[in-house]
């Protein structure tokens, strides 16, 4: 190369056509730094917040749901580890191939996963989870530890699993709990902060949620890419839910559950002085732990779909005709408006005539129970004798001692109870579009007709009978110190004749004791003596002519068989209340069943 | 015409030639600099001591290529350098007739090291095409429509490999030698309208991810935890560095890997998130210190042949600079391209190296 030849070659041009190609990337160049400075110090905060979101998760400690003992300390709930399979759809990318690998590790349906998985995946935010599969065995666990690196996005975390023991016995008193959904968020919105956890759905599990449920904690936690655990940078401890002593009285609920033998009916026994409930049954019951954690939903259909309704609680929902165990406070009513005395007899043939309506009002004995005071027309339970009572007090004159024993209206044992029905003439237009009728009174006299109650209701009218007017609130929550617990009175009762309690006392006795009593089967001299009345509430009413007969072919129709009692009458420890549906006779099903109960508690 | 000295230059008196090179020292320093701290920033985003020492062999086996390239004599070696393209070729074709894993063909693997044979050609390439182009004093057509050919064929050997990325660098490595040695502006224009016309034939033999990253790059925030979201990803991690960065190590992106590719292609973004703006402002101002510097070279030399070499890898340089950091940092398409001297990467490391040292021995004072 030579001088001219370097000549040649004008470095101007050269210049210029270097610059052609430098220009765009020099434009790049200045471009990205603009851009670096708009990243990292304009949008800087936002980018940092994010970032932090990117790592940070916080996770939810869900707090140990209390304890539920007896009033003796007896367990009757606790908490039970359980394992179950979490995943978080942020960190799967190829969800289907995720759930074909579970559905071989796990030995579960792809379809079944699949359906689960893309009904919850969608409504999820951001990096949260939810439980795929609950209950690993331990098979699945080791098979899921084993290959947790080759499926991102699962992990298996223990929980506990509520659990409540023996069996059915507890079933309606403790209720279930189960997992929270959108509409218990939108009555309560700091559930959101514990979706993943359970709350009480029915019963005790329900009502004291709040004492049993605790505070979540939080943990702040670093998480890679993956989702991968990489450090804990905070934990806040969850507290825990406080324990629940109940009334309840263990060993007496269970040995009232099994006589019920799966027979459809309810039972409630509380303690007169105090209110407390010893025992509550609604029969047939189901086992709350299908509930707690459902693993098999066919279960759960079953129960549900079950015609006997296992789940209703018949104890405090149930509401039935309470027939002749209204009678004793009819016959107070009618003695303290003064339309009868203790010692006045009334011929019962059988039957009762209103003027003005050709139909009879029968009795349930056919030929009638003969001259009859009021004693004998307890013992006897004998319906003509109220009947005239009813017809002579006028609904007004009846209403005010059912709506003071508590008819018609809440106990307050829980917020879940039924009020039964107190019926009068505003109710009956309102609801039947028809004005009250005497037979609607005279109906009402013998506990038929409109009325209903619930077993519960019976059984605190009943104590109110036991005290001597005095009617205390029933309590599910043992006192901490039941001596010094001073309980809630609601009712208080005067009679202008203070010996009307122990006359109706004694005529109650002789339902047992006497032997035209209508509950003389049962008596036995070894038992306490119990005060109480049967029942036989009918479903249908009987036209004239002996049609229960053919009534009775349909086992559903038959009378419901009742009894409420309280005993031992020197020192009233209980009050019981059994309806037995379809028992037809109060005797034969109840009473022994209420005697049991007495004798059990009070040994 | 004699050289004037260059600022921060040395001369070093050789023995056996008895001629003299003149280093620009600062050059050789920033290269330095730039790939220490690209060891550092691997080992930050890898966490891996292994690629760290792998990396390390790599630098000791391009300062020493960088320095045999500095001291040798650029004139000697014009017929290598002209003939280096067949080379590039011979591998280019290689990578195509072996067998392939995966959907590219990028690698040949020689034992246990591997390395990219597009990644020599974009250098071999500009070298042959600039010793050919100054063979003869007076440029004719014919020279610029042979070397157009050798490019074009190289271009498309590495695009289909495929390579988006690369290809271009490597078409690029062709064309400005061509365009710097003169050829009038009317074949220029006309060139360009031929090349913009073939651009829709490219376009549908793209492959899918290609085009998807093309998309991609149109609407990075539409779908956060799909194909945007490497490029979100890697805002989200320059934008929380902020001023001073999180500290070395200390960037959560990349740490949890967040960022993907972390320890190559967007290692720019794991920089700004540990040493933020200012890390950034100080690498750019490395950046363009040292092409300037190159490029100062190739306006001071006095060959046609030097200042072709030295204009077009100063260029290809500038590219891959600039391509690569506004690709991470989202003002344009994710192609795939290291950052010179920092990204992990032997090949790329070892060529730059090289580079450096050939445009060096360009300043020989005779």
């Amino acid at each position: 190369m030579n001088l001219n030849q370097r000549q040649s070659f004008r470095s101007g041009q050269e210049y210029l056509r270097s610059l052609l190609f430098l220009s765009p990337f020099i434009l790049l160049f200045f471009i990205s730094l603009i851009q670096v400075f708009n990243l990292t110090i304009i949008q800087g905060d936002k980018y940092q917040t994010i970032a932090e979101s990117n790592r940070i998760y916080q996770k939810t400690i869900n707090p140990v749901r209390g304890f539920i003992y007896d009033h003796r300390g007896e367990l009757l709930v606790e908490n039970v580890v359980q394992r179950d399979l979490y995943v978080t759809p942020a960190y799967i990318e190829n969800p289907n191939k995720t759930l074909l690998t579970l559905s071989d590790l796990l030995g579960l349906s792809f379809e079944g996963l699949e359906s689960i998985y893309f009904s919850r995946a969608l409504k999820i935010k951001n990096y949260d989870s939810f439980p795929l599969v609950k209950s690993l065995n331990e098979e699945q666990i080791a098979k899921i530890k084993v290959n947790i690196d080759l499926i991102s996005g699962v992990e298996v975390i223990s929980s506990l699993k509520r659990y409540v023991l023996h069996d059915q016995t507890l079933a309606h008193i403790i209720g279930y709990v189960g997992d929270i959904s959108l509409v218990d968020i939108q009555n309560d919105n700091s559930l959101s902060e514990i979706k993943n956890s359970q709350i009480g759905k029915t019963g005790i599990e329900k009502e004291f949620d709040f004492i049993l449920r605790g505070k979540p904690g939080y943990q702040t936690q670093e998480r890679d890419v993956k989702g991968k655990l990489v450090r804990v940078l905070d934990t806040e401890g969850a507290k825990d839910g406080e324990n629940i002593y109940l009334s309840i009285d263990k060993s007496l609920q269970t040995h009232l559950f099994k006589l019920f033998k799966g027979r459809k009916g309810a039972l409630v026994a509380l303690e007169p002085k105090t209110g407390l409930v010893r025992a509550l049954i609604s029969s047939p019951s189901y086992d709350p732990n299908i509930l707690n954690s459902i693993v098999d939903s066919t279960l759960v259909e079953k129960l549900f779909d079950n015609q006997d309704s296992p789940i209703f609680n018949r104890a405090i929902s149930g509401q039935y005709p309470p027939a002749s165990t209204l009678k004793p406070f009819v016959g107070l009513a009618a003695i303290e408006n003064r339309v009868i005395s203790w010692e006045k007899k009334i011929r019962d043939n059988g039957k009762y005539f209103v003027e003005g309506d050709p139909r009879p009002y029968r009795g349930w004995k056919e030929n009638g129970h003969g001259n009859v005071d009021m004693r004998k027309a307890i013992i006897e339970s004998s319906d003509v004798y109220f009947y005239n009572l009813a017809y002579d007090l006028t609904l007004s004159g009846i209403k005010p001692m059912l709506e003071n024993f508590g008819f018609g209206k809440k106990t307050g044992l829980t917020p879940f109870e039924s009020s039964g029905l107190l019926p009068d003439k505003k109710w009956k237009l309102g609801y039947k579009g028809d004005f009250w009728f005497k037979g609607d009174t005279i109906n009402l006299g013998i506990g038929q007709g409109y009325i209903l109650s619930t077993p519960l209701q019976l059984a605190v009218a009943y104590s109110g009978l036991a005290n001597k007017g005095i009617i205390y609130k029933p309590l599910f929550i043992q006192p901490s110190d039941e001596k010094t617990y001073k309980p809630e009175k609601i009712a208080h009762i005067n009679l202008s004749d203070e010996g009307g309690w122990e006359k109706m006392e004694k005529a109650l006795i002789d339902v047992i004791a006497a032997r035209n009593g209508t509950a003389h089967k049962v008596f036995d001299k070894n038992s306490k003596v119990i005060a109480g009345k049967t029942g036989t509430a009918q479903i249908k009413s009987i036209l004239p002519g002996k049609e229960y007969d053919a009534i009775r072919e349909n086992p559903l129709l038959r009378d419901h068989a009742l009894f409420v009692g309280y005993g031992p009458v020197n020192d009233p420890k209980l009050v019981v209340a059994v309806i037995i549906e379809n028992g037809e006779s109060g005797s034969e099903v109840a009473a022994p069943i209420v005697q049991s109960a007495i004798n059990f508690y009070s040994k | 015409m004699q050289n004037k000295p260059l600022s921060f230059s040395v001369d070093i008196k050789l023995r056996k030639t008895n001629s003299k090179i003149n280093f620009d020292f600062s050059i050789i320093l920033t290269v330095i600099v730039l790939s220490l701290f690209g060891l550092a920033m691997i080992y930050s985003a890898s966490g891996s001591t292994m690629l760290l020492y792998k990396q390390g062999i790599y630098f000791l086996i391009g300062m020493m290529l960088m320095f045999i390239a500095a001291i040798s004599n650029f004139r000697k070696m014009e017929p290598i350098y002209l003939n280096g393209v067949w080379v590039g070729f011979f591998f280019l074709i290689l990578v195509l007739i072996l067998p392939n894993s995966g959907t590219t063909n990028r690698w040949i693997n020689i034992g246990f090291i591997g390395f990219q044979p597009s990644e020599l050609m974009r250098f071999l390439l500009p070298i042959s095409a600039a010793a050919y182009l100054s063979r003869n004093p007076q440029i004719k057509f014919s020279d610029w429509l042979v070397v157009a050919i050798t490019t074009l064929i190289a271009f498309l050997l590495v695009f289909f490999q495929p390579d988006f990325g690369t290809s271009a660098i490597v078409l690029l490595s062709g064309l400005v030698p061509i365009v710097l040695s003169g050829m009038p502006w009317p074949y220029i224009f006309y060139s360009f309208l031929a090349g913009l016309a073939v651009l829709p034939f490219l376009w549908m033999s793209l492959l899918d991810y290609q085009r998807e990253r093309v998309f991609t790059f149109f609407s990075p925030d539409t779908d956060i935890l799909g194909s945007g979201w490497n490029i979100a990803q890697s805002k989200i991690a320059i934008g929380s560095g902020q001023f001073l960065g999180k500290g070395f190590s200390e960037g959560s992106q990349s740490q949890l890997d967040f960022i993907p590719e972390s320890h190559t292609d967007f290692i720019f973004a794991v920089i700004v998130e540990e040493f933020g703006f200012l890390g950034a402002l100080i690498l750019f101002l490395l950046y363009a210190f040292l092409i300037h510097r190159l490029l100062f070279v190739a306006r001071m030399s006095n060959s046609k042949f030097a200042k072709l070499v030295a204009g077009t890898l100063s260029i290809i340089l500038a590219a891959y600079v600039t391509l690569n950091i506004s690709m991470v940092v989202g003002i344009f398409p994710v192609v795939g391209m290291p950052l010179p001297f920092i990204s992990q990467g032997g090949t790329a490391l070892v060529v730059n190296m090289i580079t450096i040292g050939i445009i060096l021995s360009l300043r020989r004072i005779n």
